[in-house]
């Protein structure tokens, strides 16, 4: 057989679905058709996902999700891309789908100037799987059920303020089949378990919102650290304890964010600006490579291998293996995050950065754990000096422009007075340039830890990020007269 | 193994499912089935970048077994063994699950036809003409001004086949097409990058003006350029249809679904029949509406279509509801079981949505209704105050809570644009901007499931740069 062969290695758990999608692609691979193009990436899929959602003690969606499916992408006359994708691999809507691919190419072809003129990637043949200690498989529904049901009783043990409670747990298995007409053949498989706790406390008219995930690439090991239960207490307890928090004063500060906040603020607003196609669209960091961007106390980096991180890649979705990337080092832009077509016009190589959801879509420029480098500062340290200011914890999300302005929110704050933490306040907004407030960068923590986050741009990704606290300036907006 | 290829085939196979599962000892079992084709032209940085063309097909089925536990799983493979394997596991999961109380399912019913859904010329698109759009969107957008940079921005024909089945005598199907043109872009100028702007088009029919949307969001930028910073003050502002159909519309939803009535999360709660917001508000959500984006003649677990009332000239009269929320209401279900809602969920994000998930209480096509004022007569009412086009920052829904960043707004003063905004927050709760809405705009612009107009609110508070 010359597809066991193809791989040199032994396939592990390879199901019968997988085989069958490998079987035809690898025969796509041989027909006629691809010498229409220079290059053909073909990647086939199979997803199993279980969610839990538990809203106040009913198990209001248990879902069990069974996806199969595969897509061509193809790069033709040097200068355009096509890419078709369907989940019906049978060989002849495989056929189909590679004809597509190619059709669509040459949609766009005669608007196309610019040679993309791609570097060789070398050859890989590799089958990789994460190592899980507690695999998914081993958990029978009724188990699994019971996560988000304790991280509910957790919540609920607060008291009587808690009125709302949303636990969701989700289990992601998912293998990938990546083949090309330049000789690669990558089987990556994966375990990523995600909890999710969201509360509502009320007390009267007043009511307060908050949040906490736990999630990694790996098996049911996450909640041996944090147990489902504590999760749901201790989000509950924030919430109940804001109840009575003022909104904080609005203003710019001088603040101390947490890691948490402070992996939000990485992610979207100096992330985002530091992928290659957004950097290349005119705002942010656009061309001041190897200018001081930053304060020089910051070392930016992205890197698919940090273990356990959800954006834990060997390779990409262009089979590039996903290596750290030193993107700012002290303070200094050194690189952006590229794909195989952003490296070819900005004539360097690829980063390992092109990502796909899944299957139906198609490679974007994505971080995959992002990561600031330690500094040497305690939290203690880098309160004491700030005269007047606040510590701000946690994050509700956000958004950020290509010129790099952005907002998000965080659950709350501490007022910092002379050195000292002082009353607290609820949550609210932060807002500014993420370029001009990492260049007031004045204390960097000297503890990171390994944060689960997500992003949404053109299409969903889990990714990790590595963070410390930092110490800034920002523009902090108070919400409402409540 | 064999493999079904069109619709037929896959409703069919969905058939076959339901009968076996009626066998069963289960209360309810339901599928809901699509098959979608879309062709998508991707545009960044001035240029067409990629085309896309997405076949997807699936099942997911719902499945309730004797004390309202419910399960629900799907599959995309498309073979009789996975579709009875997806119905089988959906009932393993509800013999596993917990009761959700009131839960129901719609009984057969006949639906209305609501028109203007489906435009085969759409369904036949060729990616070439897609291109051909995209790209003079771009040179109309650029033509406009050469200061202004288009960024990105989507041209998307989608066909897709719907079904609904269930063992309660619901059995609908129905066919339906969508464009969707989107053009985002800024401007440069001395050096200073504009903040997006981005125009969007949404249709069911293949005709539309790719000049117009590029001009669109070449005014909208040009309008950005020399912006001034902002002081802080307590003022009149304009929500643009935009800036309504985001974080105004998701802290309106929040407080009318019908779930968050019963958890007790909705602020609206207990309001039924009294007055909520200024005499000027009137919210309708209309799912028949001829040719709306939204619009569907049954939703997304089989209730035939309504048009209902929900706020009537600032008195709340009636919640989105689905089958089991009306039943734990004793209320009229509105038929607002969506398997496509809108706004962020991580469940969402992660699954999917369609078959891949169960449906949720949301609107179809929400309208507030319009009044009789221009743009330019809502400004030319502002003594001083702000005119938000759009801003960034999720709400807080549930609170109604809303801290966001101007990220395209405009100075008001004596009735008059000033200037652009550079940068600045507003900052409020929605519950109490919808009970100071002083005047209502004529401009209503449609969105994914908004149809909206501008608001002008009194009293905003206003946070300078």
């Amino acid at each position: 057989m010359h597809l066991a062969n193809a791989f040199n290695v032994a396939l592990t758990d390879m199901s019968g679905e997988l085989t069958f999608q490998l079987k035809n692609l690898e025969d796509c691979l041989q027909s006629e058709m691809v010498n229409q193009a220079d290059l053909v990436q073909l990647r086939g899929q199979r997803k199993r996902l279980v969610a839990c959602t538990v809203k106040n003690g009913v198990i209001n969606d248990f879902s069990s999700i069974s996806l199969s499916g595969g897509s061509a992408r193809v790069l033709v006359d040097g200068k355009s891309w096509g890419f078709s994708s369907t989940n019906m691999l049978d060989t002849k809507n495989i056929e189909k789908m590679l004809k597509h691919a190619i059709k669509l190419a040459k949609a766009s072809l005669k608007l196309k100037h610019e040679e993309i003129a791609l570097e060789p990637v070398p050859i890989v043949k590799r089958d990789e799987s994460t190592p899980t200690r507690k695999p998914l498989r081993d958990f029978p529904m009724e188990e699994i059920a019971e996560i988000p049901l304790e991280a509910y009783r957790g919540a609920k043990k607060v008291g009587a303020n808690v009125a709302d409670v949303k636990a969701t747990f989700m289990g992601i298995e998912d293998d990938k089949l990546f083949l090309s007409s330049e000789g690669s053949r990558i089987h990556q498989s994966s375990t990523r378990v995600l909890l999710f706790a969201d509360v509502l406390a009320k007390r009267n008219a007043r009511l307060c919102p908050a949040s906490e995930n736990l999630g990694h690439t790996g098996g049911m090991e996450l909640f041996d650290k944090t147990s489902p239960f504590s999760l749901g207490k201790t989000v509950a307890e924030k919430a109940v304890r804001l109840l009575d928090a003022k909104a904080p004063p609005a203003g710019k500060f001088h603040v101390v964010v947490d890691p948490t906040l402070c992996a939000t603020m990485l992610h979207e607003a100096i992330g985002h600006p530091l992928e290659a196609d957004l950097a290349m669209s005119g705002g942010g960091f656009g061309n001041q490579i190897g200018q001081p961007v930053s304060s020089e106390l910051i070392t930016i980096y992205d890197s698919g291998h940090t273990s356990n991180g959800l954006g834990y890649f060997p390779f990409d979705d262009e089979g590039v293996e996903c290596k750290r990337t030193n993107l700012i080092e002290k303070g200094v832009l050194t690189s952006f995050m590229h794909d195989r077509t952003s490296a070819a016009l900005a004539n360097v190589s690829p980063t390992g950065n092109a990502h796909a959801w899944d299957y139906s879509v198609e490679p974007l420029i994505r971080q995959t754990n992002i990561g600031i480098e330690a500094g040497d500062h305690s939290l203690e340290e880098m309160i004491e000096v700030v005269k007047e200011g606040l510590l701000l914890e946690g994050t509700f999300g956000g958004q950020a422009d290509v010129n790099a302005d952005f907002t998000f929110g965080f659950q709350n704050a501490k007022r910092i007075q002379k050195g000292k933490l002082a009353e607290e306040f609820r949550g609210a907004n932060v807002a500014g340039n993420a370029i001009e407030v990492f260049k007031t960068i004045d204390a960097v923590g000297k503890e990171v830890i390994l944060r689960p986050g997500a992003c949404g741009k053109y299409q969903f990704a889990l990714q990790g990020r590595i963070v410390p606290a930092i110490r800034c300036e920002m523009m902090v907006g108070g919400a409402g007269g409540r | 193994m064999r493999l079904m290829t069109d619709w037929s085939f896959l409703k069919d196979a969905v058939h076959k499912a339901i009968r076996k599962l009626e066998e069963k000892v289960l209360t309810h079992a339901e599928a809901f089935f699509t098959y979608a084709k879309t062709t998508e032209v991707t545009i960044r940085n001035s240029e067409v970048l990629t085309q896309n063309r997405v076949d997807d097909s699936g099942v997911g089925f719902r499945v309730a077994v004797a004390g309202n536990k419910v399960g629900f799983a799907c599959t995309n493979m498309m073979n009789q063994e996975a579709i009875l394997e997806a119905g089988e596991k959906a009932l393993s999961i509800a013999k596993v699950s917990s009761e959700i109380p009131h839960f129901m399912l719609p009984q057969g019913s006949s639906m209305p036809k609501v028109r203007g859904l489906f435009d085969p010329a759409v369904a036949a698109i060729e990616v070439e003409e897609a291109v051909d759009k995209a790209s003079r969107a771009i040179a109309a957008a650029e033509g406009f001004d050469k200061r202004v940079i288009v960024k990105d921005g989507r041209f998307l024909y989608e066909s897709e086949w719907r079904g609904i089945m269930n063992t309660s005598g619901v059995d609908f199907e129905e066919r339906g097409t969508k464009v969707l043109a989107y053009l985002g872009g800024s401007g440069k100028q001395n050096g200073e990058v504009t903040s997006s702007c981005y125009d969007l088009i949404l249709e069911r029919t293949k005709d539309l003006e790719p000049e117009k949307l590029g001009e669109n969001v070449g005014k909208k930028i040009v309008d950005m350029l020399d912006p001034k910073s902002l002081k802080s003050f307590q003022g009149s502002v304009i929500f643009g249809p935009e800036a309504v159909s985001y974080q105004l519309f998701d802290v309106l939803t929040a407080a009318l679904k019908g779930d968050a009535v019963i958890a007790g999360s909705s602020a609206w709660a207990n309001k039924l029949g009294q007055t909520i917001a200024s005499e000027n508000l009137t919210v309708v959500d209309d799912a028949l509406l001829e040719g709306g984006f939204a619009s569907r003649s049954f939703d997304g677990e089989g209730c035939p279509s309504h048009k209902t009332t929900l706020v009537t000239k600032g008195k709340l009269v009636g919640f989105l509801h689905d089958a089991t929320s009306a039943n734990a209401l004793k209320a009229r279900n509105s038929g607002n079981a969506s398997r496509f809602p809108g706004g962020f969920d991580m469940i969402h994000s992660i699954v999917g949505q369609g078959y891949r998930t169960r449906p949720e209480i949301y609107p179809s096509n929400l309208k507030i209704q319009p009044g009789d004022k221009t743009r330019d007569e809502l400004v030319s009412e502002v003594e001083e105050g702000v005119l938000v086009e759009s801003m960034a920052g999720f709400p807080q829904a549930g609170s109604g809570v809303i801290s966001a960043q101007l990220s395209q707004a405009f100075f008001i003063q004596n009735g008059e644009i000033q200037n652009p905004v550079r940068s600045g927050m507003i900052s409020g709760v929605a519950f109490e901007w919808f009970k100071k809405i002083s005047k209502v705009g004529n401009d209503t612009k449609r969105f994914l499931h908004a149809i909206v107009p501008s608001l002008l609110v009194e009293d905003v508070k206003i946070i300078g740069a």
